[in-house]
């Protein structure tokens, strides 16, 4: 049990990782938007996984209904954080922001 | 005129500066705060009030006049957002959308009015074509926020909460509909003399509720002579303390969809945003 919880805290951490470095590193606006908006939600499920797991320790009906709660934060997590990212970018893309190219002088 | 309004206002600054100078340092452990009342709170307060939540009986009950009057500041907030901003004139050039054609019609007469219905729609200046995703994802979340509201205000004296977070997440919904929508579909769905009305009612619940005390044999705000009036008699301080908390989550409910729609359309309740 505790392996499991570890393994997916282990995810969880590695894609936060992951995201945060690519929001970083990543050249422009657009482009950082897309670890932030991708990682993000993978990251949170595999940590609220591991920590509804967790919580499952001592097996009892209040146990099992906290974790089902937390499943709960997942899910608005997974409908509101690609909506935000979409909308994000729809109003970058009108306010007339250029996305980014190789080329030297275009920003 | 303006002059004056500057000094009084340095005056004032002036004035709350140097009485804070009387105050003990923060943090102070000798200052009569942590001295006296602190300590008083935390042995006292679970077996005076039957309120598990420190904070809301803190904030509901030992200190409800200090609460009463921050309602009354959050309307007033609101009024004066209405009585600054509000603009009751005409917008004199309007567009319009055909819909079976998507021809957009710029009528600069003011007062011809075009029937909006089935053949034309209402245009904002600068109109955003309404996205479906974000529509349809704000649809289905708006519900449970507002389910989140009540449930903050209703659990304000057992867990952190209470009215003023509820309110604020409350109207935080409104203004996500307004945002993925457009304006005017939150104005039509609340209209501007629902939200004042409301507002005045959650401040009118509050001292009500701790006027009502008074006829009962009590002081002002003493929720325990509320006892006859309520089904659990043991619990009646903090069923009072939920009352009011109902009135602040009313008022703070609508004093935020109050200044968003002033601010967003400055004060035209027409379109922004």
């Amino acid at each position: 049990m505790n392996i499991l919880v570890i393994l997916f805290l282990v995810i969880g951490v590695f894609f936060f990782l992951g995201g945060a470095i690519g929001i970083m590193r990543m050249p422009d606006f657009y482009s950082r938007l897309h670890p932030a908006g991708k990682l993000d939600t993978l990251g949170i499920l595999a940590m609220v996984m591991g920590l509804a797991i967790y919580n499952l320790h001592h097996f009892s009906y209040e146990a099992l209904l906290l974790s089902l709660k937390m499943f709960l934060i997942v899910f608005f997590v997974f409908l509101s954080s690609p909506t935000a990212t979409h909308s994000i970018v729809d109003a970058g893309m009108r306010a007339g922001l250029r996305h980014w190219t190789k080329k030297k002088g275009k920003g | 005129m303006r002059v004056l309004a500057f000094i009084i206002v340095c005056l004032t600054g002036a004035l709350l500066l140097y009485g804070t100078g009387e105050f003990p340092d923060w943090g102070d452990p000798q200052s009569p705060a942590s001295v006296h009342l602190s300590n008083v709170y935390i042995e006292k307060a679970l077996e005076q009030t039957q309120v598990p939540n420190l904070v809301t009986a803190v904030l509901a009950d030992y200190r409800g006049f200090d609460t009463m009057f921050e309602t009354a500041v959050v309307f007033c907030a609101g009024l004066a957002c209405f009585l600054l901003l509000r603009d009751f004139r005409e917008k004199k050039e309007r567009y319009y959308r055909h819909t079976p054609t998507g021809v957009i019609l710029h009528v600069k007469d003011s007062k011809k009015i075009i029937k909006v219905g089935k053949e034309f729609a209402h245009m904002d200046k600068n109109w955003v074509p309404s996205d479906l995703i974000i529509k349809s994802v704000c649809r289905i979340l708006i519900p449970f926020i507002q389910i989140y509201a009540l449930y903050v205000v209703a659990h304000g004296d057992f867990s952190p909460g209470g009215g003023f977070q509820g309110g604020v997440i409350f109207g935080s919904s409104l203004i996500l509909l307004a945002i993925s929508y457009d304006l005017k579909t939150l104005v039509r769905r609340i209209k501007e003399k629902v939200l004042g009305i409301w507002a005045a009612v959650g401040v009118l619940i509050y001292v009500g509720i701790a006027a009502i005390c008074m006829p009962m044999g009590g002081n002002f705000l003493d929720y325990s002579v509320l006892a006859p009036l309520v089904w659990d008699p043991h619990h009646v301080r903090a069923l009072g303390m939920l009352g009011v908390e109902i009135g602040v989550g009313i008022a703070v409910t609508a004093v935020m969809a109050i200044i968003y729609i002033n601010i967003v359309s400055e004060g035209r309740h027409e379109e922004g945003l």
